[in-house]
């Protein structure tokens, strides 16, 4: 699993096109996040905790749709290039590789998040002179920005395994924003539930965030809405059930992916 | 070879997942408005239109280059390689082309199509994003040769336009770009010329992609896996 983990860091995080494409990305909301006035704002901010939360939904909210396209072929490829039969026959267990294969792609997944995430940090605590941002952003990244990365990374290994992974990034990039950014009034929608993945309700609940203008409801039921069973009261014990809920959904599609390999390769 | 055993070639090769890929993204609205009962659910098919089927086509455009198992092959071929990856360009548009004019089609004839639109101008409700979002994909798979980094930009353009759509729309030359003018526009007035200026920039996009194909060695240095 270590070897497989490494190998696999290895192998994202020194693909050059990840880093191109995460770097316009970047630009792009700078640039528009320049034209709205919103860093010089967001710099200047007394409010540590709100500061690092808010940058946090931004990212949270853009960068999965990246590495949710970039680790979609990161299964199928073993095959694609023909080296799945003959890792197959390595001493080393099959779980303990598909293991290795999704932490190693998770986690090199979250090293360009981490360093545009930590990077904005730093500039604020030296901008403000508040050293405690780094605390609460690590905090933030613990709890509502990597139980998205291995959400998000558990369902690109897996899903093209049934579906191709072009038709896997379409759904993919239309249920993100389906899923996190419509609100459950405009349209039946899974967001502001447990299963956002976003994390609505450790945002509000566990940092306090309640939108850009301060007095949105992100997670709890809505009336009227469909799906409001996956919506109940928002309480700290909910937020962490909702953590709890987006990690096991990630075991939960892993776990299947020995079985569905096993069907393509036959 | 006769050209339409070229065409046809072409479209079987695309095989069923490409030509899957815009009806079933398509299908996810349209479903998700048979459970939105409220009076906005027509909305969603309009939205389908500009929204769905774009994405589709764009990631669809994004995912032609690198995929040949032997690029070298083709680059001894008497047709040029970026001959046929506009081919292949074609093709995508085309498939998405016929499945948007279904659409509209089913939208005249229940009554939902969009009153302020005419049924010919209106075909921009599609074509210009789909268009636009094509050829950037063409675009982005000339230049990163991997459909996962062109891609993940193809996504990226497209939900940065949707969750920051205030921001983009707040000033007129970014107005200009927005994708989603007729279900999301701000300024109703510059419609016409939002659409427009989004095929002037497919053209663009189309004409540099062309241009960084014609450097055939890049083609065959190999992305890093």
């Amino acid at each position: 699993m270590t070897a497989a983990f490494r190998y696999e860091f290895l192998m994202q995080v020194r693909k050059r096109s990840m880093w191109i494409a995460n770097g316009v990305v970047v630009l792009l909301l700078g640039l528009l996040s320049a034209r709205g006035r919103e860093v010089g704002d967001l710099l200047h901010d007394p409010d540590a905790k709100a500061t690092v939360t808010s940058v946090a939904v931004a990212i949270n909210l853009i960068l999965p749709v990246v590495y949710g396209c970039f680790l979609a072929d990161r299964l199928v490829r073993d095959d694609k290039l023909g080296v799945a039969a003959i890792l197959d026959v390595t001493p080393s267990s099959g779980a303990g590789r598909l293991a290795g294969k999704y932490l190693g792609a998770c986690a090199a997944a979250a090293v360009p998040l981490a360093i545009v995430y930590f990077g904005f940090v730093a500039l604020y605590a030296a901008t403000s002179g508040r050293p405690v941002a780094f605390a609460w952003a690590a905090a933030v990244f613990a709890v509502v920005i990597a139980p998205a990365v291995l959400f998000v990374g558990a369902f690109a290994l897996v899903v093209p395994l049934l579906i191709p992974a072009p038709l896997f990034r379409v759904l993919f990039v239309g249920y993100w924003f389906w899923g996190n950014a419509i609100t459950p009034d405009a349209m039946p929608t899974l967001a502001s539930s447990l299963v956002t993945p976003v994390g609505s309700y450790p945002l509000q609940e566990l940092f306090g965030y309640r939108g850009p203008a301060g007095d949105t409801e992100l997670a709890g039921p809505a009336p009227g809405a469909v799906f409001n069973f996956l919506r109940p009261e928002a309480t700290p014990a909910t937020a962490w059930l909702s953590v709890g809920v987006l990690l096991a959904l990630a075991i939960l599609v892993l776990s299947a992916a020995p079985a569905l390999r096993a069907r393509t390769t036959r | 070879m006769r050209p339409i055993d070229l065409w046809r070639y072409e479209v079987r090769r695309a095989g069923w997942a490409a030509l899957l890929t815009p009806p079933v993204a398509t299908a996810a609205l349209v479903l998700i408005s048979l459970f939105d009962s409220s009076p906005t659910a027509d909305r969603n098919l309009v939205a389908a239109l500009e929204m769905a089927l774009p994405l589709a086509t764009g990631i669809g455009a994004a995912s032609l280059v690198g995929r040949d198992p032997a690029a070298e092959l083709q680059l001894t071929m008497p047709t040029a390689y970026r001959s046929t990856l506009l081919r292949r360009l074609v093709v995508t548009l085309g498939w998405a082309a016929l499945l948007a004019v279904l659409v509209v089609g089913i939208l005249v004839a229940t009554d939902s199509w969009p009153q302020s639109r005419g049924i010919a101008s209106g075909q921009l409700v599609w074509l210009a994003p789909t268009l636009c979002l094509g050829g950037l994909g063409f675009l982005a798979g000339a230049a990163f040769r991997s459909p996962a980094a062109a891609g993940g930009l193809i996504s990226t353009v497209w939900i940065v336009q949707q969750v920051f759509s205030g921001l983009v729309q707040d000033n007129y030359w970014t107005r200009l770009l927005y994708l989603f003018a007729t279900t999301r526009g701000a300024v109703p007035d510059d419609w016409t010329a939002n659409r427009l200026t989004l095929m002037a920039t497919a053209l663009a996009f189309g004409a540099v992609g062309w241009l960084v194909l014609g450097r055939a060695e890049r083609l065959l240095r190999g992305e890093a896996e």
